[in-house]
C-alpha cells in the first residue's frame, strides 16, 4: 500500500506541475475603443440626440452652447472649427502671439449663409443676416479650374465641402481634413513669391477668409513692393500658425442636453408621414398576379433621398423568397419606387427621412 | 477603469494563483480535495496490482491442484509458505483435516462440518482482503462532487461579498474569485470521476475473484467430503 500511495502521490506532482506550468494566466482581452452612448435614450438609433454626455437630460437635444457663431451652414459635427470635421477637437496646446496682420478684419467675415434654406436642427444659431448668396454661389467652377498650388487647392476643397451641396452627410468630414494635412507641410511649397495665385478674387468671396493660411498671402502682396519690412512678414507668413485641426463646424446656442456627439436631432417621422410615403409608393406599384397570395413575401425598399425628395442612388429592393413571381414583385417594386420620385416629406426631418426603409407587404394592398 | 486594467492585470489566473488567492476554507476543501485524489489513485493502483497478482496465484494454484498431485503433498509445500485466496482455502481445509484425523474423528458429518465452516472463515477473510478499501473508493465518488461544490459556494459568497465591499460589480473584480471558487468544484470532480470509474470495474473484478474462491471452496469440499466417505468405514 505504501508504494501505491507513493507513486500515486508523484503522479499528482506530476500532472500538477504540468498544470502550473501549462494553465497560465490567459491574455487580456483588448476592447474597441468606441463612444460610449447614454444609455437612457436610445430606443433606435436613429433616434440617438446629439447633445453633451455629461449635462442633464433636457427636452430639446442640443449640445453645449459654443463660442463663434455658426460658419458652415450644413455643419453635422459640433466643434468651434470653421471646417467641418469628424476628428475630436484637439486641445490647444499654447496660445501664440497673434500678429496684428493675422487678425481678421470685422467686416470681412459675414457670417455666410448662402441659402436662406430653413435648417433641419434645432439647435441652429440665430441666423446671421444671409449675405447675398448669389454672389457666392457662381464661384467655384473658375476657382477650380485654376488649382495654382496646394493652398488655392485645399482652400477650394473645404470651400467645395462647405458649400452646401446636396452632397451626402458623410462626405464633407474627409474632404475637409486633407486641407488640414496639406497645410501641415505648406510652408516649403508656399516658399515662392511667384507661386501667388490670384488670392485677392477668392479671399473676397471665401468664407475661410479667417484661416490663418490664407492671410499670409495677403500680407505677403502687401509686403513685396516694400522689402525692407519684407523678411519679417515673410517668415510670420510662413510660420504656420494653423490649429490643429479637428471638431466640426456647428454651433449650439441652446442649453447642453444629454446626447451623443454623433449628429442627429432625435426626430422620426410620424406614423401619418411614413404611411403617406408608402402611399405615394404603392399608387405607382402594379402588383404583378400572384403576388397577392404568395405567402410570406414582404417587399423591402431602402432608399437615400435628397432634401427636394428625390432619389439619391439606386434605391436597394430586397424581397423575401425566391419564387418567379416575387421575383417579379420585387422588379415591380423597384420600377415603382423610381417612378414615383420625388416624394414630398417634412423638410425639417430631412435627416430622418435621408436614409428611409419601408416595408410592404403585398398582401396588404388589395 | 485603470484601477480595474490594474486590478485584472494582478490577478493571476494560473493555477497556483487561483489556489493561493482562495479564502482558507476554500483552500482546506482544495486540499482535502487534492489528499482525496492522491488516496483514489493509491488504492486503485494498489488493488489493481493486487488484483493481477491475486488471480495468477489462482491461475497458479489451480494448474498445481488439478495436476494430480496428492493432497497430502501440496499441503506440505503450501503449509509453511503465507498463502493469498484459494492457497489459503485450502491450508485451511487440510489444516481442519489434518487436526480432526490425528485425533482420530468420530463422526464423518460432524467433520466435513468442521471442513466447512474453515473454509467459509478463509473464504471470508479472502474476500474482505479482496474488497478492502473499495469502500472509501464508492464515499468518495459520491462525496467528492458535494465538497467540491461546498467550496465553490464558500468561494462565491466571498467573492459576492467582496462587490458589497467594493461597490463595483464589473465583472473584473467578480470574475477570479468566481473562477477560484470553480476550481474546487474542478478539483472535486478530478477526484471523483476515477474514483466512481475505478469502484465500478475493482468491486466487479473481487466479486468474480470471490465467486471464483467460492467455487474452488465447494468443489474441494466435494473432494474431501468424498475422502472422508472412502477413509471412514460406516458406521
Amino acid at each position: 500500500m505504501r508504494a501505491s500511495i507513493t507513486s500515486s502521490a508523484i503522479i499528482h506532482a506530476v500532472v500538477l506541475g504540468w498544470g502550473l506550468l501549462s494553465f497560465s494566466a490567459p491574455s487580456p482581452m483588448d476592447m474597441a475603443n468606441s463612444e460610449s452612448m447614454p444609455v437612457e435614450i436610445i430606443s433606435d438609433v436613429s433616434q440617438l440626440q446629439q447633445g453633451d454626455k455629461t449635462a442633464a437630460k433636457n427636452d430639446k437635444p442640443a449640445p453645449k452652447p459654443s463660442e463663434k457663431p455658426q460658419t458652415v451652414p450644413d455643419a453635422q459635427n459640433i466643434g468651434e472649427s470653421d471646417t467641418d470635421t469628424d476628428t475630436k477637437p484637439v486641445p490647444e496646446t499654447k496660445p501664440k502671439p497673434v500678429e496684428a496682420a493675422e487678425a481678421p478684419k470685422p467686416s470681412e467675415m459675414p457670417v455666410e449663409k448662402p441659402e436662406p434654406q430653413p435648417d433641419p436642427k434645432p439647435e441652429v444659431q440665430p441666423e446671421p443676416t444671409p449675405v447675398p448668396a448669389t454672389e457666392v454661389k457662381p464661384k467655384p467652377e473658375p476657382q477650380q479650374e485654376v488649382k495654382p498650388d496646394p493652398v488655392a487647392e485645399a482652400i477650394n476643397e473645404t470651400r467645395t465641402a462647405t458649400i452646401p451641396t446636396e452632397a451626402p452627410k458623410a462626405e464633407p468630414a474627409p474632404v475637409a481634413e486633407k486641407p488640414a494635412e496639406e497645410q501641415m507641410k505648406l510652408p516649403e511649397k508656399v516658399a515662392m513669391p511667384q507661386a501667388k495665385p490670384t488670392p485677392p478674387a477668392q479671399t473676397a468671396k471665401t468664407p475661410e477668409r479667417k484661416e490663418p493660411t490664407e492671410k499670409p498671402k495677403k500680407t505677403q502682396t502687401a509686403s513685396t513692393p516694400s522689402k525692407d519690412k519684407g523678411i519679417a512678414d515673410e517668415v510670420a507668413a510662413l510660420l504656420n500658425n494653423q490649429k490643429p485641426a479637428g471638431g466640426g463646424a456647428k454651433r449650439s446656442t441652446d442649453r447642453a442636453s444629454l446626447g451623443s456627439q454623433k449628429p442627429s436631432t432625435g426626430e422620426k417621422l410620424s406614423q401619418s408621414e411614413m404611411d403617406a410615403l408608402k402611399g405615394a409608393i404603392q399608387k405607382c406599384w402594379n402588383v404583378p398576379a400572384g403576388a397577392e397570395d404568395a405567402d410570406g413575401l414582404l417587399v423591402t425598399v431602402k432608399m437615400r433621398l435628397t432634401r427636394s425628395g428625390e432619389i439619391e442612388g439606386t434605391p436597394e429592393v430586397s424581397g423575401s423568397g425566391s419564387s418567379p413571381v416575387q421575383r417579379a414583385a420585387v422588379e415591380s417594386a423597384r420600377r415603382a419606387v423610381l417612378r414615383c420620385a420625388p416624394y414630398s416629406l417634412p423638410q425639417e426631418k430631412y435627416d430622418t427621412w435621408a436614409d428611409v426603409t419601408v416595408n410592404f407587404d403585398p398582401r396588404d394592398m388589395f | 477603469m485603470e484601477d480595474l486594467a490594474v486590478a485584472v492585470q494582478a490577478s493571476d489566473v494560473s493555477l497556483w494563483g487561483l489556489f493561493w488567492q482562495a479564502g482558507l476554507i476554500v483552500k482546506l476543501v482544495m486540499i482535502g480535495l487534492l489528499g482525496a485524489s492522491i488516496w483514489t489513485w493509491a488504492i486503485i493502483i494498489d488493488k489493481m496490482l493486487g488484483f493481477g497478482r491475486a488471480k495468477r496465484a489462482f491461475d497458479r494454484f489451480e494448474q498445481v491442484f488439478w495436476s494430480g498431485q496428492s493432497l497430502e503433498e501440496l499441503y506440505r509445500n503450501l503449509g509453511d509458505k503465507r498463502t493469498v485466496g484459494m492457497g489459503a482455502i485450502f491450508v485451511a481445509a487440510m489444516r481442519e483435516w489434518k487436526k480432526s484425523f490425528e485425533k482420530g474423528a468420530r463422526s464423518p458429518i460432524g467433520l466435513q462440518m468442521r471442513i466447512d465452516k474453515a473454509m467459509d472463515v478463509a473464504l471470508a477473510r479472502e474476500s474482505d482482503y479482496l474488497s478492502a478499501r473499495l469502500t472509501s473508493l464508492a464515499t468518495i465518488g459520491s462525496a467528492g462532487p458535494f465538497i467540491g461544490l461546498f467550496g465553490t459556494v464558500i468561494g462565491i459568497m466571498t467573492s459576492f461579498m467582496g462587490i458589497a465591499g467594493s461597490k463595483s460589480t464589473s465583472l473584473a473584480v467578480v470574475a477570479p474569485g468566481i473562477a477560484e471558487a470553480l476550481l474546487a468544484t474542478a478539483i472535486g470532480l478530478v477526484a471523483a470521476i476515477p474514483a466512481v470509474i475505478a469502484y465500478n470495474k475493482l468491486s466487479s473484478d473481487a466479486g468474480k475473484l470471490t465467486a471464483r474462491m467460492e467455487g474452488f471452496a465447494d468443489e474441494f469440499s466435494a473432494i474431501l467430503s468424498r475422502q472422508i466417505d472412502e477413509k471412514l468405514p460406516r458406521a
